[in-house]
């Protein structure tokens, strides 16, 4: 087990954003956060990375709790985390959005001396290679398409070498072509690398092609979680997006 | 220190304030609806006594010519800051702040000069309207009724600019627009006019400053810088874009030199700043101002 | 010829070196008046390329960078005419005093970001420069510090210029290297993104504050270099309108470009120069001007050149 989630709340003035959650997670499972919008999964998210302190609750990584600790810390944890708005760094070269992210992971960002050129080459151009932009190293990166920014985004969080993935809505922004292409290379990324997933999805469909265990939040509350046959047969779950579609 | 030296103090502290408190507020209402930082608000400051003392020396013969400069002049420092805002500021509206300050900047430096160029560098000044060149007394000592007349003004001024707010359905887009610009242009809002209009009655409030310490103060190119960073420990006092932030402002502004130059006049020059960095260090937002504004 | 123009401009040292060895043989060519004013230029490039670390590579604008510069100029000059120090001990006394002085101001102002640090900045400036106007007995107000003498060696205006070749090749080089480091690119990575930066486990204000006294230690050296070229130190030296001739300068040469700064330096006091002797109204050159560029040319001259160039490298490129 390595993620555990107990009775997790937060609440924004009056609103209950997310109401005594809890889970666990095993390693190297693919777990979708599925729920119509407002179901409170981008807070769960934050609570988890340490952007938001809960109410209640514990959250506990590898049997260690890391319950209200500072994002910079929970990320030394090796849980690493992508946005849901495009969040890389717009200026920097497609190269160096990655190595930045390398060099911090390797506690080298205080060198003021070095020369940042030579360093972490290889460990950058394997990341390249991995999410598919080797060859537009020297592109600056705010000038790529969505998609390409996508990945970018998913190669930063690559950078820290995570034992858990935490992608806020990957496929935001993108064609179904797109989609299934992007959940494709996370797939295959998360199983040579061994990582745990737990994503974030609006749209369902994407969702039960990589997803070997679909939670339901709804309202701040878990109402179902399982296997994906389990919660396609689920009459609540149908109701609230069907609900939801009218 | 006797109570009546203390009383006269507090009075020319008071009368300084009021002053700011018209300059400011222009300074503000354009930062607080249109997110602009206007560099340049002390030369229309500087403009508004230019422009009232040519109306002055156009007319030397007129009674009441200074009055008609105070309405004259202000306004027509409006139209160059609408012709500005239309022609030039309007093109940096979504960019940085760096280069709306840079660009607002460059017109202290035009402006600077355009002074220089048609009335010289030398110092101008107007003589004092008879009418207020008196002087009031108060407990044994005399207060220039001009003075007296600063007090009254300010408030004055701002109740118009409160009752415009509050009041009228220009005002409420204002203060729309002031809190979310975005929904006002897609609710249909002229949102460019209404900008068009809010920076010219910011500068108008600017000029209006101008014109009203032109008896009392020296005309001269140098205005514009002194009164800038003023007018920014002003509102950054009060509150960036508050309208009660801008008053309590620049009543305590008015005071701490007041009474600084009593005191420790040695000093005085570095308490509106020291004061200013406190604000900024405890409460950046203001005094009176909100915290997300920013 | 515009092959060899691209090779020398882009990334390398080929275009760094050719500058030096240009500037090498340049006082052979002119006239001492305008070494005098190559001198001033460099003063200004170490300035301005220090402010630029704080603006361009760390997205943090600050009203108040002459403070540093001030400060520096007037360790110096107290330490040469009030302790009679050494010479070389006055100039590296200047970055020291200047650093800290950055320290304790910068340590108030990382917590703010956006208009309120830009505000802050500004009044520790002002607070500088009013301190030194008004404290009279040490720094003699508003009369400054006057008739400091350089030493012997230096007095010739070539010696001295070779000396401010020197300074300021040494002072680019070293921001280069550290605009280049690791710290460099992550101070980058803040400006364009402070909470992914925090999430990669950077303390952000950590790393602001670094910026903020290595860009004052920097300034400080610049203003110790003028004052020993001015002879003179006035208050004047830490007010916001110096803090703002280092911000147009560098809108001037391209805040994108590392050595944008240093060419605006040149441009600005080289059009001064010939500007003022022709015409009276310098100011409204320079405003004109600077708004052009704020509107039409946002990347500065060296931004433009390189626009040019890269855009005919591409189509060469395209058409091979």
């Amino acid at each position: 087990m390595i993620l555990r989630v107990e009775g997790l709340s937060k609440s924004f003035g009056g609103l209950m954003a997310v109401h005594d959650v809890s889970f666990s997670i095993q390693q190297g499972e693919r777990c979708a956060i599925i729920g119509p919008n407002g179901a409170g999964k981008s807070t769960l998210f934050n609570l988890l990375t340490g952007h938001l302190r809960p109410d209640a609750g514990r959250v506990y990584f590898q049997q260690a709790e890391i319950t209200g600790l500072a994002p910079h810390r929970i990320c030394r944890k090796r849980i690493s985390r992508s946005f849901q708005r495009v969040n890389i760094f717009p200026m920097l070269s497609v190269f160096e959005n990655i190595q930045v992210a390398l060099l911090a992971m390797q506690r080298k960002s205080r060198m003021i001396f070095a020369a940042a050129r030579k360093m972490a080459r290889q460990e950058t151009e394997m990341i390249l290679q991995d999410i598919g932009l080797a060859g537009q190293e020297e592109v600056i990166s705010g000038t790529l398409s969505h998609g390409d920014q996508k990945r970018l985004e998913l190669g930063i969080a690559l950078a820290a070498n995570p034992i858990l993935l935490l992608l806020d809505e990957p496929t935001q922004g993108m064609s179904p072509d797109e989609s299934a292409t992007a959940m494709a290379l996370i797939d295959r990324i998360a199983r040579e690398r061994g990582i745990t997933l737990l994503f974030i999805e609006h749209d369902i469909e994407t969702v039960f092609a990589l997803a070997e265990v679909i939670r339901v939040l709804h309202l701040g509350v878990l109402i179902a979680e399982g296997k994906p046959e389990e919660i396609r047969a689920n009459d609540e779950v149908q109701r609230i997006y069907l609900g939801e579609r009218k | 220190m006797d109570f009546s030296a203390l009383f006269m103090q507090f009075l020319s502290g008071l009368s300084q304030g009021m002053l700011m408190v018209i300059i400011a507020s222009g300074l503000s209402l354009v930062f607080g609806t249109m997110n602009i930082l206007n560099f340049a608000h002390g030369s229309f400051y500087m403009l508004g006594a230019y422009a009232c003392f040519a109306v002055v020396t156009l007319l030397p013969q007129v009674t009441g010519n200074f009055w008609i400069g105070l309405l004259v002049g202000p306004l027509a420092v409006a139209g160059i800051g609408g012709l500005i805002e239309r022609n030039v500021l309007r093109r940096v509206y979504s960019r940085h702040l760096l280069d709306q300050l840079l660009l607002t900047y460059a017109f202290i430096l035009i402006f600077d000069d355009v002074v220089k160029m048609i009335w010289g560098i030398d110092f101008q000044s107007i003589r004092m309207p008879a009418v207020l060149s008196g002087k009031l007394d108060i407990l044994g000592r005399s207060l220039p009724h001009y003075d007296l007349f600063l007090i009254l003004m300010g408030p004055l001024i701002l109740a118009g600019l409160y009752f415009l707010l509050q009041k009228t359905r220009i005002g409420r887009v204002m203060r729309a627009t002031a809190s979310d610009a975005e929904m006002m242009l897609a609710l249909g809002g002229n949102v460019r006019v209404l900008f068009n209009r809010v920076f010219m009655l910011g500068v108008w409030l600017g000029g209006m400053g101008g014109a009203l310490i032109s008896p009392q103060a020296a005309i001269s190119p140098g205005m514009a810088v002194s009164i800038i960073v003023e007018s920014f420990i002003v509102v950054v006092i009060g509150g960036l874009g508050s309208f009660w932030g801008t008053l309590l402002g620049a009543f305590i502004f008015g005071q701490f030199n007041a009474f600084g130059i009593l005191f420790l006049p040695r000093m005085a020059i570095i308490f509106p700043f020291v004061l200013m960095a406190l604000v900024l260090i405890i409460r950046p937002w203001g005094l009176l101002g909100r915290p997300e504004s920013s | 010829m515009k092959r060899v123009l691209l090779r020398i401009l882009g990334p390398g040292p080929l275009g760094p070196v050719l500058a030096l060895v240009f500037l090498i043989f340049l006082p052979l060519a002119i006239g001492e008046s305008w070494v005098s004013l190559i001198v001033e230029m460099m003063a200004l490039a170490i300035f301005a390329t220090s402010l630029n670390i704080l603006i361009g590579y760390g997205g943090m604008v600050s009203f108040g960078h002459a403070a540093y510069y001030g400060i520096g100029a007037y360790t110096y000059a107290l330490l040469l005419t009030k302790a009679g120090a050494p010479f070389l001990l006055a100039m590296a006394a200047a970055p020291v005093l200047s650093a800290l002085g950055a320290l304790i101001i910068g340590w108030f102002c990382v917590r703010l970001s956006h208009i309120y640090f830009s505000m802050l900045t500004l009044a520790f400036g002002q607070i500088v420069f009013a301190v030194t106007l008004q404290w009279y007995g040490f720094t003699r107000g508003d009369n400054g510090i006057t008739e400091i003498a350089v030493p012997l060696l230096l007095q010739s205006t070539l010696r001295f210029y070779y000396f401010a070749l020197v300074l300021t090749a040494v002072c680019l080089w070293g921001m280069k290297r550290i605009v280049d480091s690791p710290f460099g690119k992550t101070l980058q990575a803040l400006r364009d993104n402070p909470l992914r930066t925090e999430f990669m486990g950077i303390n952000v204000r950590l790393y602001s504050l670094a910026a903020f006294v290595i860009a004052g230690a920097f300034a400080g050296i610049g203003g110790a270099l003028f004052a020993a070229f001015n002879h003179n130190v006035f208050p004047t030296f830490m007010h916001w309108g110096k803090s703002t001739e280092a911000l147009v300068v560098t809108l001037l040469g391209g805040m994108f470009h590392f050595l944008g700064p240093a060419v605006g330096s040149i441009l600005l006091i080289f059009l001064d120069k010939i500007v003022t002797s022709y015409l009276r109204y310098w100011s409204f050159v320079l405003g004109i001007l600077l708004a052009l560029m704020v509107l039409f040319f946002r990347g500065g001259f060296a931004g433009y050149v390189m626009g040019r160039l890269n855009a005919f490298g591409a189509k060469r490129e395209g058409s091979q």
